[in-house]
């Protein structure tokens, strides 16, 4: 089993303002990074904070947990993370919240790269490590602890006591759905400046496709698949000239129903609306 | 004094010699279960000798009506016939509607019970004047929908009538009985009837019955009424049950080719949204019915068929065909023998993988090929062929076959699986396999659960289990008020408001906790007849293909393993109240209101 853990944690301060609650199409950072990691991994998911930060809503059954100190670092946030998930999963992908196109597709890339020789798969995308899109084994809880303990802050210190296999750019894009959905390997791209979540936000929201099916799809110009821009089922719902009613459901790639208005979406996703009366 | 809505008697005919007899009904048995699927229990425990032959002249068929009958309530037009089912040897409830429901009740009785066997083809006649026979050696052999129209022409005006279809005379075991072409079809209810040679009854209104009060019934079924138009409703107002097809396709639902996929590359050809377009020519609704789901389509030749999911479902990806003459083809030639849809597609579906495999000498039968599906149904009605094999249902073919066979026999309990995949949709799974009908979309409404969105539909777990219980339970009272289900959406506290509507009837102070109590009376009930005919905890589970063989939706892989589908039974027992063994305890018993002496007979009672 696989768990999602969001450092949620640091100061922002050279955004000026907490990165955790930046508004994005409609949601906010937090709130897409937890979605995105919830629809990946088939275990828990929880964020980790400073003490008494308060942080944005995040998404159906995520679970927050306190960092028990502030300041220490990533391998603080790290130990908690991997603490609170370490009786439910034997994996954990671990990220920063800032990462809005955080895809799905590099998540399983890089999960899926953890077997029997590796303790932790790292991203050396675009160019640098990329500790906080990487994957960690949740055994690996009592070493972080020492390491904290002995103030041994840096992630590079827990990479020398430990299997760590890199993964290039090359290495991630032999993976063809994420070389199709993400070829410039976006999803390690981290906002700290203003001008960087300007420039972010500028972007258009993924493009996805929407279909409207049985009484949904009556009436002229509902039916078949349309390719839309939606960073949320809402706004996928409201491309489809739709509202997520008590009627209406949605169907993730043919798999997770959701009505949740704030689920985050990818690019290449597709996302069926349906009568939620369905059945006999 | 009996309750408003209730005529406080059944009729009980032997159709051997035509006698008939009264069985009174008292206040405490109706409350207790209402009537439809949950009084047709009750019938059954008082009249069905324990390990009676289905088809043998002992056992006992129902037409059980209901206290919302005869009331200007949206979809209360409906009747439930109940027995012991030749396919599964339990306990099996199946409901119908319109008109024939009405008359049967306004002969002056709760419900109409038919046991014996007559010496000849006959017509069983039921007015104010009590049962008669009459000869209808003319109409053996006819469809039900021309023995129907046969016997209203020598009748005359007044007379509704519920008939079989050759299927039900020669004792298929998944024949239907049928009532202006709604059938009442799961569980081979029209061959318990054609055992007893009885072709069709005919019912004749005699007398009224008012409800307690008139005025409160007439607001509720205005208020009943304006809901019905509602979005709740839309789907089947709009394209029908066969909606459902591209969906469930897109959801990886749609069980094809025998349960080895979720999805069906054809499924296009098939849907809902192009068919009704292309040959859409009439949308009916049932007697009392404001909602108007029946589509009915132009089949190939210039004939029409009634068209639903289930039936799409099963004679198309079922059986792997995707042309739609050859499933509309089929949909029209079971309505012709009286065939349930569902579990003759189910039975062909198993047969064509035998065929395929070698386990079955019929070359002609492959996956995809419509006139084989055709002819398959064909053998079916005539006994010709593989037609005595497949006449049995999946499950006893498949005892006969053998050859692993056994493992994708697509049934539990005997009746065939409906078009919801139980791998994807397990809160369903759940449901298909406790079910005490067998593996049933409509006692058992579980998959709404699964589509709600609230829980993971590939993980089925204690929040599944709640569920399930859930929708057993209302299904429950909604078979027994009887209310159509396709009505469900608009109630927001289902037990409340229906337990509102039972009380302008009846005159009783009910409430919603009773509603619900009676529920869970009824579902007990019904599992309470099943161990006395021979059910086991064995019984409650799902064909090994599902447990074994994994389906891939989208980025993951459902599975539903032994010990997961194990663990949600148990799950369903302990809410239940039941034991291991599938036993309830002695308070639960108690609560059954059977008679002591039935339930010392049976063990129940110290």
């Amino acid at each position: 089993m696989t768990a999602g853990i969001v450092l949620a944690g640091g100061r922002s301060a050279r955004m000026g303002t907490p990165k955790a609650a930046l508004e994005w199409h409609g949601s906010t950072l937090l709130r897409r990074t937890t979605g995105l990691l919830a629809r990946t991994v088939d275990g828990p998911v929880v964020v980790v904070r400073a003490p008494g930060q308060q942080l944005p809503e995040v998404g159906p059954s995520v679970e927050v947990v306190d960092d028990p100190a502030e300041g220490l670092g990533p391998l603080q946030g790290l130990a908690a993370g991997l603490a609170a998930v370490a009786g439910h999963a034997d994996v954990a992908f671990v990220c920063s919240t800032d990462l809005p196109f955080l895809h799905p597709a590099f998540v399983r890339r890089v999960l899926a790269a953890v077997d029997e020789q590796a303790d932790v798969v790292l991203p050396r995308a675009r160019g640098y490590p990329q500790p906080l899109a990487a994957a960690y084994r949740t055994a690996l809880a009592p070493l972080v602890d020492k390491l904290v303990a002995a103030e041994r802050l840096r992630p590079a210190f827990l990479f020398e006591e430990t299997q760590v296999t890199r993964l290039d750019d090359a290495a991630l894009l032999a993976e063809p759905v994420l070389a199709a959905l993400d070829p410039q390997l976006d999803s390690v791209c981290n906002i700290n400046e203003p001008a960087d979540y300007e420039t972010a936000r500028a972007r258009p929201a993924p493009e996805v496709t929407v279909q409207r099916y049985g009484a949904l799809a009556t009436g002229d110009g509902h039916r078949g698949p349309r390719s839309v821009r939606a960073a949320t089922l809402a706004a996928a719902a409201a491309a489809a000239d739709l509202a997520l009613d008590r009627h209406v459901v949605a169907a993730l790639n043919g798999d997770q129903i959701s009505r949740d208005a704030e689920l985050p979406l990818a690019t290449g996703d597709t996302v069926a609306f349906l009568s939620a009366d369905a059945g006999g | 004094m009996t309750a408003g809505g209730y005529f406080g008697q059944a009729l009980v005919v032997d159709v051997t010699d035509g006698t008939a007899e009264t069985l009174p009904l008292t206040d405490e048995v109706l409350r207790g279960y209402l009537g439809g699927a949950g009084l047709g229990t009750w019938l059954m425990h008082r009249l069905a000798p324990q390990g009676v032959e289905p088809l043998g002249p002992g056992a006992p068929l129902a037409f059980v009506f209901s206290p919302l009958v005869g009331t200007p309530l949206t979809t209360s037009a409906k009747f439930a016939v109940v027995a012991k089912s030749p396919l599964t040897g339990l306990l099996n409830d199946a409901l119908a509607s319109s008109q024939f429901a009405i008359s049967g009740k306004l002969t002056g009785n709760d419900a109409i019970v038919v046991h014996g066997r007559a010496a000849g083809p006959s017509v069983l006649l039921v007015d104010g004047d009590g049962a008669r026979l009459v000869e209808a050696g003319d109409t053996w052999g006819t469809s039900a929908a021309e023995a129907e129209s046969r016997l209203g022409e020598r009748l005359g005006r007044g007379w509704r009538i519920a008939s079989i279809g050759p299927a039900g005379e020669r004792g298929v075991c998944y024949a239907t009985l049928s009532h202006d072409g709604r059938h009442a079809g799961r569980g081979g209810l029209g061959a318990v009837l054609g055992a007893k040679n009885i072709k069709a009854v005919a019912v004749r209104a005699a007398t009224k019955v008012a409800p307690a009060d008139q005025d409160a019934v007439l607001v509720a079924a205005r208020d009943l009424r304006e809901r019905s138009f509602g979005q709740a409703t839309a789907k089947y107002r709009e394209l029908g049950t066969l909606a459902n097809l591209l969906a469930f396709n897109a959801i990886n639902t749609l069980p094809t080719r025998n349960f080895t996929a979720a999805t069906f590359t054809d499924a296009p050809r098939l849907a809902a949204e192009d068919l009704a377009e292309a040959r859409g020519v009439a949308r009916n609704s049932c007697a009392s019915c404001t909602i108007g789901c029946e589509h009915i389509y132009q089949t190939k030749g210039g004939g029409q068929a009634r068209v639903e999911y289930e039936n799409v479902f099963a004679l198309g990806p079922m059986c792997g065909v995707s042309d739609p003459d050859d499933v509309l083809a089929a949909s029209a030639r079971c309505d012709e023998l009286g065939l349930d849809t569902i579990s003759a597609g189910g039975t062909i579906a198993w047969a064509m993988e035998c065929a395929e495999r070698g386990l079955i000498d019929a070359p002609w039968l492959r996956f995809g090929d419509g006139a084989a599906l055709l002819r398959a149904l064909d053998e079916i009605g005539s006994g010709e062929g593989l037609g005595e094999l497949l006449a049995q249902g999946s499950r006893r073919a498949a005892e006969l076959v053998g050859g692993g066979s056994e493992d994708f026999a697509p049934h539990v309990k005997g009746l065939e699986l409906p078009g919801y995949e139980p791998r994807t949709l397990q809160a369903m799974a759940l449901g298909l396999a406790v079910n005490a009908r067998g593996a049933d979309h409509n006692r058992s409404g579980a998959y709404e659960a699964d589509l709600s969105g609230e829980h993971d539909r590939l993980a089925g777990g204690a929040a599944h289990v709640t569920a399930a219980i859930g929708t057993e339970d209302r299904a429950a009272i909604m078979d027994s008020l009887i209310l159509c289900k396709f009505l469900r959406g608009v109630f927001t506290d289902p037990f409340d408001e229906w337990s509102a509507l039972l009380a302008s009837v009846t005159g009783w102070d009910v409430d919603g906790a009773e509603l619900a109590a009676t529920a869970q009376r009824i579902v007990l009930a019904k599992r309470m007849f099943n161990l006395r005919e021979g059910w086991t905890p064995a019984d409650d589970w799902l064909p090994q293909r599902l447990l074994s063989e994994p389906v891939e939706v989208g980025e993951r892989t459902a599975v539903l393993s032994p010990e997961r589908l194990r663990a949600m039974v148990d799950s369903y027992y302990a809410a239940r109240g039941l034991d291991g063994a599938g036993c309830p305890d002695e308070a639960a018993t108690a609560d059954l209101r059977l008679d002591n002496c039935i339930l010392s007979t049976r063990g129940w009672m110290p």
